[in-house]
């Protein structure tokens, strides 16, 4: 199964980035999506489904922490799994991005594989 | 946090980010790099203590951890990739040092700003003094150098000091 991932992060090159180790690692990906902030990344889930997101923190706009209160409020949205990806290693702010509806937490920098295990994990699709 | 454990905590975050984002190892001292043009990156953060982080990276390394971090040609880069690879590098060193801080807020850190673009001919810009407490790291990477500045305004405390007591 072939799987639609939406990234969203403010930076251009770390879209990029994401968007390369995706395609490097092997994931199955069929169609990879863009946004620069949450309200961005919201306005595009509005026509286009996927199967989960990948999002940084600080963002301009609609940050990580809005985006994803907005996820968990909306019925049609709440069920696409988001995955967090931030510099940000600390306990106090993993846990309050996994309580607000992360499925998942990368910590910059990561591994490509990192980046995979967390992504399959959390689709249950099945690794290597 | 003493000035040892910063300098400390800037290394292994400067060594980890390079290794894994951009594939590249740093190579000990820098060799003399004055007159060299280089892309700087700043940015402020909020937190526990606040302070601020520059980045200088000569710009040949910065055109070369670029190409390394975007899977692109050197040739092909434009300034403005380069500036935004060398801003998330910024990011990134700067999210990694305060994730080894210990303290009771999160951190909040602002969008880096690009503050010289590494052109041949550019004038110095604006580059932010440099505070007798700020910790200063520098190092050889490939085919030029990094320099490093991270400052906070009150002093900062490690969590390896924190679990000491």
């Amino acid at each position: 199964m072939a799987y639609r991932v939406l990234i969203v992060d403010d930076s251009p090159a770390m879209r990029a980035f994401v968007r390369r180790v995706i395609e490097l690692s092997g994931f199955d990906l069929s169609t990879c999506f863009e946004a620069s902030n949450g309200q961005e990344a919201l306005d595009l889930l509005r026509h286009e489904w996927v199967d989960a997101i990948l999002t940084d923190i600080n963002m301009p706009v609609v940050d990580g922490e809005e985006f994803l209160r907005r996820l968990a409020t909306d019925e049609l949205l709440r069920s696409i799994p988001a995955i967090v990806i931030s510099t940000d290693a600390t306990e106090n702010r993993i846990s309050r991005m996994l309580s607000l509806g992360a499925r998942g937490y990368v910590t910059k920098p990561f591994l490509p594989e990192a980046l995979r295990r967390e992504l399959e994990g959390t689709l249950g699709a099945p690794c290597d | 946090m003493t000035d040892t454990y910063l300098r400390l905590a800037l290394a292994e975050s400067v060594d980890e980010v390079l290794e894994k984002m951009f594939f590249v190892r740093t190579l000990g001292e820098p060799r003399d790099q004055a007159g060299e043009p280089a892309v700087t990156a700043h940015l402020t953060f909020d937190g526990d203590p606040p302070g601020w982080l520059t980045l200088r990276v000569t710009a040949a390394a910065a055109r070369s951890v670029a190409a390394d971090f975007l899977g692109e040609e050197e040739s092909e880069l434009s300034q403005r990739q380069i500036g935004e690879v060398v801003c998330e590098l910024a990011n990134m060193i700067c999210g990694s040092v305060l994730s080894r801080v210990e303290s009771n807020t999160t951190f909040r850190l602002a969008t880096p700003q690009l503050i010289a673009s590494g052109e041949e001919g550019e004038p110095a810009g604006r580059q932010p003094g440099i505070p007798p407490s700020a910790t200063t790291l520098a190092a050889q990477i490939g085919s030029g150098a990094i320099t490093v500045i991270f400052n906070t305004e009150t002093t900062a405390c490690s969590t390896a000091e924190k679990h000491e007591f």
